[in-house]
């Protein structure tokens, strides 16, 4: 079906093309990456971890943009009042699901509107699975006295495998 | 007659250049994709401004509203520059200053998470590659390429949104009925929510998401492998059905999509084997 024509590179010298061949080999690149992740879990994590923004490095996260992942994994959050284990039992049913990239709860200005206007402490857990791996975080977001918010990384151990 | 027929030429439209016009659409629909959320993005900047968070995975500067400001008018402005200009530095700079100016959005504590900035990248990394090529006096072969990858761009976005979609909570329903049919406001939610019990919605919400990955796995691996029209023609209806299907703001991630899509109706049509002439006996230079 692909037409060889559209794709030659090297037909003759005026058809060379370094650019094209460079942007195809790295959509390749990210195909592959794409298409392994359901088999190598380590490729999964390392979504995850992107997903919750804690991916060991910032510069190693940022390189990672140009791959999609739109509404990806089945990402949850939960936002409490209290810190987590507090009052557990009335407020553990308050998960909903978010598209993607499920920390925007906090940092995108929906979320920063409707749950960091109030001044108040704020403790966000993020869930994420894929074919039975989880990263689950916890974040405790402080009000300064200046304005705006502190984000404290208050857990981030819990990872299994269901 | 002679004067007639001058008339004619000059009435004639000017001949359409194809790498240009598709170079132009895609600017154009890169432009509808940033500016359809436009009272979101003004109701951002006051929100960014007054309630920062601060977090030291980000660098101080990516998480600055003044950065995001920049970025955002930044790339808006290179991109209106590049869809008017005829000048071939102006069409360069401007797309590689609108892909530097996306890639900072695609990197911003506020609106890194934003899929629309990652599909203008996408379609602003065409841009650049098609904004050096049109010098070309191969045309055709200039096109071909540049509707080969826009097709494999779109395969690409698509097979990512399948991949992470490869996990039983979608093959369930679960994920999209809590968030498209438990309160989307949109008009397939409101009426399947008006018209149905819950119990049957989750059923409905089971086979909706069974579709999403479908198309979006099928798509994602085959859509390159078609010829450049059938491409456009496909990808536009399943990008189109995307937004009808889900949510009107899905348009700011997926118009830019649809422009580059249509790069594969400027590719010129090969000729049939029957309108080819036969090639002509080579004239023997001695001979005669």
């Amino acid at each position: 079906m692909v037409d060889s024509t559209d794709t030659s590179i090297t037909h003759d010298e005026q058809q060379r093309d370094l650019g094209f061949c460079c942007i195809v080999a790295f959509i390749g690149m990210i195909a592959v990456w794409l298409l392994l992740m359901p088999w190598i879990p380590g490729i999964a994590k390392h979504s995850l971890q992107r997903f919750h923004l804690r991916t060991p490095s910032f510069s190693v996260w940022a390189a990672q943009f140009p791959i999609p992942s739109m509404y990806n994994f089945a990402n949850r959050y939960k936002v409490e009042q209290y810190p987590p284990d507090f009052v557990m039992m009335i407020l553990d049913e308050n998960w909903r699901y978010a598209n993607h990239f499920p920390a925007r709860v906090i940092t995108f200005f929906a979320g920063r509107y409707d749950f960091l206007s109030s001044k108040q402490d704020r403790w966000f857990t993020l869930k994420s699975s894929y074919r039975g791996q989880i990263l689950e975080s916890k974040f405790h977001l402080e009000p300064l006295e200046e304005g705006g918010y502190r984000l404290i990384r208050i857990d981030e151990v819990d990872e299994t495998h269901e | 007659m002679n004067k007639i027929k001058k008339v004619f030429r000059r009435l004639q439209p000017a001949r359409l250049n194809p790498p240009v016009a598709a170079y132009r659409i895609v600017q154009l629909t890169i432009l509808v994709s940033l500016f359809w959320k436009w009272r979101f993005f003004l109701e951002a900047n006051d929100i960014y401004a007054n309630i920062p968070v601060e977090d030291p995975f980000f660098p101080d500067w990516l998480r600055s509203v003044t950065t995001i400001r920049l970025a955002f008018w930044g790339s808006a402005l290179a991109t209106g520059i590049g869809l008017i200009t005829s000048s071939k530095l102006l069409r360069k700079t401007s797309s590689w200053l609108g892909l530097m100016g996306i890639s900072l959005m695609c990197i911003h504590q506020g609106s890194y998470n934003d899929m629309t900035f990652v599909t203008i990248w996408w379609c602003c990394l065409w841009s650049v590659w098609l904004a050096h090529r049109m010098e070309t006096d191969q045309q055709d072969v200039l096109m071909r390429r540049a509707a080969f990858l826009s097709r494999l761009i779109i395969s690409l976005i698509l097979l990512g949104g399948a991949a992470g979609k490869w996990t039983p909570e979608f093959w369930s329903g679960e994920v999209l009925f809590d968030i498209y049919f438990v309160d989307r406001d949109f008009w397939v939610f409101n009426y399947l929510r008006e018209n149905y019990e819950p119990e049957e919605l989750r059923e409905i919400a089971k086979w909706y998401s069974r579709q999403v990955v479908i198309v979006e796995t099928v798509s994602g691996i085959g859509l390159w492998m078609l010829p450049s029209r059938w491409a456009a023609l496909i990808a536009t209806i399943i990008l189109s059905g995307i937004v009808l299907l889900s949510n009107k703001y899905l348009v700011s991630v997926i118009a830019c999509l649809v422009g580059l899509a249509c790069a594969g109706f400027f590719v010129p049509r090969r000729p049939r084997k029957a309108d080819t002439p036969a090639p002509s006996k080579p004239e023997n230079p001695v001979a005669g």
